[in-house]
């Protein structure tokens, strides 16, 4: 009797033990997507091309960073309470402030090149898997990926000068690299952009003969200026060429862009779509040549990440200081022709027009050019933005080419197209007379058309390089001053890596 | 490998045909078939154990009913050596932390701290003791987790409690598995007897509002002005320096007026407790119902905690070789949290301009509270514990099998109207729920083998499922003040179906979230003992979990324990030495992981987001697959962490044991731990979890008793213990062989403890510009920037004449080097009069509050947490006096908070509870009173302590007291126990 039971119980027991173990223990994570689920579909590869995209807009507004290295840096701005922002206007890059050692970060434009690189060694097996994934879309696909990687290395270059150079994933066997030579990492990023634009169409699911039929099943208004395009290729490689200053390239570059940019769906914008809050710098467009959204309808709105979080202020939005404001002295030398539609004073003295700043005569005057306050109201309740990002557009091609004529000698041309941004801003064409030097006008017009849109910082390098008059910047390019320093959480991890010299 | 075992354990469990089970224990008279001889077959299995394990809890559980505890942490802390407990805030059920024997892993972040968590175990449930922290994956801050955030162990009613054992080393957690690896609590509830009771615990009593010493703008601006009139030509370090508005105008009432805030912030709140059980049965069956609610009143800003727990339990024994017994326990928790700014900014994730702070005034206070009037914040937890167990008793053979399940949800209803906010309303309503399932067998057989061998041999198996989820949504800007709630579009047949309709479908934010955890473990024990002088146990264990990787996802451990009792053994005859036993445990024991993150190896997620806007939902409207950047890099081969440890103990009585107590001396090796080590930027990773940390913990937990007047009937009695834990933590080791690691503004460095600061050395002010030192013409820099007159002198290390991170160094210890607590109990005739102190010794903090409060330059005016003031701003803490008058415009942040300037010793002794009783029970016995014991008691009435800062305590894991923590009351309280 009992030894039955006791048999009946082991059974049972033993029963326990085998059974089931590997269903218990084998689960598919809910929160990630293992290596085995990834790499099997189209719409693996549209999540990942996606993801490079949502990671190079993630570096260029983390901290505010596109602004504070392009506008705060310069100096021309000020900030009333922000200790940090006070030490990035003085050049103490230095300073131990959290955002500032963010600046000097790399991480997430490596996060851009990683992630790009590991698109370029999986995409294939996607190709392999799923016959819906068209060589088309796989060809427009790996286009835009190198374009990313590319334009990731240009920005680094122009933020840290020399950077290690990395073209593949590492996975899982990854090596600390010293940094390359500037001039060799930008040599190839022209190459990659190059050879990514002969790839790349003019406009996505709009039949461009590069890029037929809807691109990943979806309409062209879903794909309206949000990604890399081939006006987009050549409108960094105008950038890259210049920053070389390659001025024959920036001719040719920008030329392509001026010539063709009506294929691209792109137009010259008015002063009031420019600054207003449902304008140019709301949802989507293709006029943002190289742009990133921030589309409220898609709720991606945010707090931060804007140029608006620095800004603005009473009484454009609750918050009683700005974090950076332009002096009253500063703007009118800048604001200084009658009639700009951007800002002038009347004759009265007081302001014509409020587009660029707001509150001109209080204490902080505001720097309101962009104002996407949610969808584009003017309700100062709530600071959640949407303006995209936006890298460079037409009028920044058009004044860059300006630029390059100018340097090379072809006045006339450089005129032209400098009267071209003037006109749009009913200013009078370009007088030597009353405008002075050609070169310096044309910096002038590039500083008050794309002032807050991350430029400034660059095109002063620029200027000094080529005007070599401020002897404070011309020790700053000499002594490679003109980098950021490098954050010593990064040279704690890597070795290999030395402090930019002027930071030591 | 592991059949191999089992088959040898079936062998030698059959082998056995000779039952004679009442030799074992001569006390086991009772028929077979009653549920007393349950009783005593359960005793058995702990008499069995005796000789392996030490008294662990220096108090029985009802008298550690006595202070006024909302939580298990509060009851046990100080109570137990070897187990130290955090209490962050004086706030009514709020999360705390306990550690049992020093740190296995540094602490750096509340994910750290919950893998860190003892296991606490229920009538043989594995309670979830802490919500799991993957809510912090999409939070801004990590101030409190998502949802109600309530500490979950109030949902133990200690009434229902008859034994508590904090078992701390592998003897006793080994047999719970890789969950108690961090030390096992075992709670055991009252069971019934045949007599049918019932019994009535009650107190009342107050939270006594502390004293507090308010400031007003006046006292700030006097303050902030001898930095202006030192370091400022008139009034203005720079053009662009801007003075606070609120301090500007000494005309404004509402900043320069009274300060008398206090009168609506701190109160004095009702504490009470009352808890009824009934018990009874037959020889069969029998049961014991229990209700308790307490209701506990926070002393600060309204709060409080009121719980209301249900408590059943019944035996059956309806055949002679069949036992059923199960218990449920349920507890609901409301919670009414606090109104900081801080908190309330966080849930938000939405910071309003703070321009103008909360005003130290009463009148302009209360109408500011009085607008969360129109809103609400329903905080609730549900709390269900179940377990339903058959034992099949075939003699020497018993067969269990046990089926448990604790299932607790939370919620958290919210909306903030909207003049709290700029005009913005707010809603957000959470759900989640955390749910263990557990399926246990096993089967055990004893014999007593002529009179002197006892051997027992057991082979079980359990499967453990984990589930834990949230739904978590918020949304801004409603259209009004009355619709509250997040109404969606009802109608099917309209186009908008299912959209929001009072909040904008652009400013509704959804998440959902949910994760798995399941454990599988094949184990086997066999144990001896010799005559109950030797005794060696042998416990074998497979483990699998499923958040180990698929390549190593079991782990086989072994635990060997042994006792010899001396006192049998060799002096028996001995007067002097009532009692000596020797106790040996060493062994290993598996680690979990929390997160599934682990398992998959190189893997994608949405990593969209950035500092500020971590909750980007993809790009252009699609999901995004990304690798995890900012979470880290997790490759393949990722083994098992696991300790190893080595105890050893005594347990000894002397002089008819008016001395006695347990000595333990362990040391404590947690090897292959994962750890974020910062690496491969240029990979894009913010770090890389590699396993290969090593930790040791070595330490003594001491629990003394000396009854110093032995009571008698008439006389007095006086007992003292003393119990503590003394404790020293060492790094041992880093992944891929490195000797150091710098993460955040902490400092790994092997060799060295992992619980201290690393910090700058202050050494006074450079008056001038000319007293910083020049080395070839060049001033000393910190971080690259010239140090100038007005700055603190920091000690040069490496001597180059720079200050950065080469010139910290780690001082300090977060956790108490030594902690415990020293009871005396009075006894005369009826009376009792009980006084219990707790200590810590050896512990640092850091005084952030303090900081920041010099720090006032970096801290105003801007849009972010650091320029948050609480209304507690307008209190005075801390000695002002201590701190150098740096120049506050510095751009090296002369009040930084990695200096040892902030850094203060934070021992303490606290004088936690005085207690006066009186037992009526002699006076009424005849009128059918079993017992009657009525008790006053007085809690937390001092500390006594060099910190200057609010309380030591008051500080959690990262030891930087940011002065939110609530004060914990002085509480006195009356209570009556009954039984009849």
């Amino acid at each position: 009797m009992k030894g039955n039971r006791i048999t009946y119980f082991l059974l049972l027991l033993a029963g326990f033990l085998s059974a089931g173990c590997k269903n218990v223990l084998d689960i598919d994570s809910t929160r990630t997507v293992g290596e085995k689920n990834m790499w099997n579909k189209l719409e693996d590869t549209r999540a990942a091309l996606l993801g490079t995209y949502s990671l190079t807009r993630a570096a260029l507004v983390d901290n505010n960073a596109f602004w504070i290295y392009g506008d705060v840096r310069t100096g021309e701005f000020s900030s009333p309470t922000r200790q940090d922002l006070k030490a990035v206007i003085n050049n103490d890059l230095n300073a131990s402030y959290p955002v500032l050692d963010a600046m000097s970060n790399w991480r997430r434009w490596y996060a851009v090149i990683n992630s790009a690189n590991i698109f370029l060694e999986r995409v294939r097996d996607v190709k392999i898997a799923d016959p819906r994934y068209t060589e088309n879309n796989m060809t427009v696909d790996i286009a835009q990926v190198r374009f990313l990687r590319a334009f990731a290395y240009f920005y680094m270059v122009r933020i840290w000068g020399d950077v290690p150079f990395i073209i593949t994933s590492h996975d899982g066997s990854f090596e600390n690299k010293p940094r390359e030579d500037k001039d060799k990492v930008m040599v190839w990023a022209e190459q990659e952009i190059l050879k990514a634009a002969a790839d790349l169409p003019y406009k996505y699911s709009a039949n461009d003969i590069q890029q037929p039929g809807r691109y990943y099943n979806e309409d062209e208004n879903r794909w309206n200026g949000v990604l890399a395009r081939k006006l987009t290729a050549y409108a960094i490689l105008t950038h890259i060429a210049a920053w070389q200053g390659n001025y024959p390239d920036v001719a040719a570059y920008s030329k392509f862009v001026v010539d063709n940019y009506n294929k691209g769906g792109n137009s010259y914008i008015s002063t009031d779509e420019l600054c207003s809050s449902g304008g140019f710098f709301n949802a989507k467009k293709y006029n943002h040549l190289f742009g990133f959204n921030f589309d409220y309808g898609h709720q991606d709105g945010s707090f931060t990440g804007h140029l608006e979080e620095l800004t603005l202020a009473e009484p454009v939005v609750n918050k009683s200081l700005p974090d950076i404001f332009m002096t009253k002295d500063s703007i009118l030398s800048i604001f200084n022709e009658e009639n700009d539609e951007r800002f002038h004073l009347d004759t009265l003295g007081r302001p014509g027009v409020e587009r660029y700043f707001s509150n001109f005569n209080g204490k902080y005057p505001i720097f309101s050019k962009v104002k996407v306050i949610m969808d584009g109201t003017t309700d100062p309740s709530f600071r959640l933005f949407a303006s995209a990002v936006v890298f460079t557009r037409l009028e920044d091609i058009t004044l860059l080419r300006a630029e390059a004529l100018a340097v090379l000698g072809e006045n006339q041309g450089a005129i032209d197209n400098l009267n071209t941004i003037r006109q749009l801003r009913k200013l009078k064409a370009y007088d030597a007379v009353v405008n002075g030097d050609l070169l310096s006008a044309i910096f002038h017009e590039r500083q008050r058309e794309l002032m807050g849109e991350g430029h400034r910082w660059y095109d002063l390098v620029r200027y000094n390089r080529l005007r070599p008059r401020n002897q404070k910047f011309i020790d700053l390019i000499a002594r490679n001053g003109i980098y950021w320093p490098l954050s010593t959480t990064i040279l704690g991890q890597n070795p290999a890596l030395q402090q930019n010299s002027y930071w030591k | 490998m592991r059949v191999l075992l089992l088959t040898g354990f079936f062998l030698l469990a059959l082998c056995g045909n000779n039952f004679a089970e009442k030799v074992f224990f001569q006390q086991d008279t009772t028929r077979k078939d009653t549920l007393k001889a349950v009783d005593l077959s359960q005793k058995k299995e702990a008499l069995f154990f005796k000789g392996l394990l030490p008294k662990s809890v220096s108090k029985q559980p009802a008298d550690l009913a006595i202070y006024p505890a909302t939580s298990l942490q509060q009851a046990l802390k100080g109570q137990a050596p070897g187990l130290y407990v955090q209490e962050p805030s004086g706030e009514p059920g709020t999360v705390q932390q306990m550690y049992i024997r020093g740190l296995s892993t540094p602490l750096l972040s509340k994910r750290d701290v919950y893998q860190v968590q003892p296991l606490v175990v229920l009538d043989g449930i594995p309670l979830v003791t802490e919500e799991h922290p993957f809510a912090f994956d999409i939070q801004q801050y990590d101030y409190n987790r998502a949802g109600p955030a309530t500490n979950l162990l109030a949902g133990v009613d200690i009434n229902n409690i008859t034994s508590i054992e904090v078992l701390k080393d592998l003897a006793g957690i080994a047999y719970f598995g890789p969950r108690g690896a961090n030390g096992v609590i075992l709670l055991t509830s009252k069971q019934a007897g045949i007599k049918r009771r019932v019994s009535f615990n009650s107190y009342f009593g107050m939270a006594q509002r502390p004293g507090v010493n308010t400031i007003n703008g006046e006292y700030e601006n006097n303050f902030r002005k001898q930095f202006y009139d030192r370091y400022t030509p008139n009034g203005r370090y720079n053009d662009d320096d801007v003075y606070p508005l609120y301090l500007s105008d000494s005309l404004n009432t509402a900043y320069y007026g009274p300060s008398n805030w206090s009168d609506s912030y701190y109160r004095n709140a009702v504490v009470y407790g009352i808890h009824a059980d009934i018990s009874g049965g037959s020889e069969r069956a029998s049961f014991r119902f229990a209700v308790g609610n307490v209701k506990t009143g926070g002393v600060a800003d309204q709060t409080g905690l009121d719980k209301y727990n249900a408590f059943f339990n019944v035996n059956m024994k309806p055949l002679p070789w069949l036992q059923f017994s199960a218990s449920v326990n349920g507890t609901r928790l409301n919670r009414v949290r606090n109104k900081n700014l801080r908190d309330r900014f966080a849930q938000m994730v939405y910071i309003p301009d703070l321009g103008a702070p909360l005003s130290p005034n009463k009148i302009n206070y209360d109408a500011y509270l009085s607008q969360f009037d129109n809103g609400f914040d329903h905080n609730f937890n549900n709390l269900v514990q179940g377990q339903g167990k058959l034992i099949f008793d075939l003699g020497d053979f018993k067969f269990v099998s046990r089926l448990a399940i604790d299932y607790n949800e939370g919620f958290r209803d919210l909306f903030y109207p909207r003049t709290l906010m700029e005009g913005n309303s707010y809603a957000s309503n959470y759900y989640g729920f955390n749910q263990r399932m557990v399926f246990d067998n096993f089967l055990t057989y004893t014999h007593l083998f002529n009179k002197k061998h006892l051997v027992s041999a057991e082979l079980g198996q359990s499967t453990q499922w984990d589930t834990y989820k949230y739904n978590n949504s918020y949304a801004y800007k409603g259209v009004n003040d009355f619709i509250k709630i997040n109404l969606l579009e009802s109608d099917p047949n309209n186009g908008n179906y299912l959209n929001p309709l009072a909040f904008p479908k652009p400013l509704v934010y959804k998440f959902l979230d949910r994760t798995k955890q399941n454990l599988v473990a094949f184990y086997a024990k066999g144990s001896y003992s010799f005559d109950e002088k030797y005794t060696f146990s042998l416990l074998l264990r497979e483990d699998a979990s499923s958040n180990a990787q698929p390549t190593s996802r079991w782990l086989f451990t072994p635990t060997l324990s042994a006792g010899w009792n001396v006192k049998k053994d060799l002096l028996a005859g001995n007067k002097f030495i009532s009692d000596l036993n020797f106790r040996i445990s060493a062994g290993r024991l598996g680690k979990l992981n929390s997160f599934d993150n682990y398992a998959q190896g190189p893997q994608y997620t949405a990593d969209a987001g950035f500092t500020g806007n971590l909750t980007a939902p993809g790009f252009n409207a699609f999901a995004v697959l990304t690798r995890p950047y900012t979470f880290g890099w997790v490759g393949y081969g990722i083994p098992w962490a696991y300790t190893d440890q080595l105890n050893v103990g005594f347990d000894f009585g002397l002089a008819k044991s008016r001395f006695r107590g347990s000595i333990d001396f362990y040391t404590k090796n947690d090897k292959n731990q994962l750890i974020g080590v910062p690496a491969y930027a240029e990979y894009g990773y913010s770090q890389a979890y590699e396993p290969g940390m090593n930790v040791n913990n070595t330490g003594v937990d001491l629990l003394f008793s000396v009854d110093i007047l032995k009571a008698s009937k008439k006389g007095f009695g006086w007992t003292s213990t003393l119990n503590f834990n003394l404790n020293k933590n060492r790094l041992k080791a880093l992944p891929g062989g490195r000797t150091e690691l710098v993460i955040g503004n902490r400092y790994l460095e092997v060799g060295q403890p992992i619980d201290q600061y690393w910090l700058l050395q202050n050494q006074g002010i450079y008056n001038a510009d000319k007293d910083v030192p020049q080395v070839n013409g060049k001033p000393m820099t910190y971080s690259g920037i010239a140090l100038h007159g007005g700055d603190p002198v920091w000690k040069d290390l490496n001597g180059d004449n720079r200050i950065d991170q080469k010139d910290k160094t780690l001082m300090g210890h977060i956790l108490p080097t030594l902690s415990g607590g020293f009871q005396n109990q009075f006894s005369y005739k009826n009376w009792n009069l009980g006084i219990d102190l707790y200590f810590n010794l050896g512990r640092q903090l850091i005084n952030q509050e303090m900081a920041n409060r010099f720090n006032f330059i970096n801290r105003e005016g801007t849009v972010a947490m650091t320029s948050v003031k609480e209304i507690t701003y307008w209190e005075k803490r801390g000695d002002y006096s201590k701190y150098p008058l740096y120049n506050p415009w510095s751009t090296v942040i002369p009040y930084r908070s990695d200096q040892d300037l902030f850094l203060e010793n934070a021992s303490f002794l606290k004088l936690r509870t005085i207690s006066l009783g009186y037992d009526l029970s002699p006076l009424l016995k005849k009128k059918g009173i079993e017992r009657i014991y009525i008790y006053g008691s007085a809690n937390n009435l001092f500390t006594i302590t060099p910190y200057t800062g609010q309380d030591p305590e008051l500080v959690d894991y990262t030891g930087y007291d940011s002065g939110y923590g609530m004060p914990i009351p002085k509480t006195y309280t009356l209570g009556i126990r009954m039984e009849l």
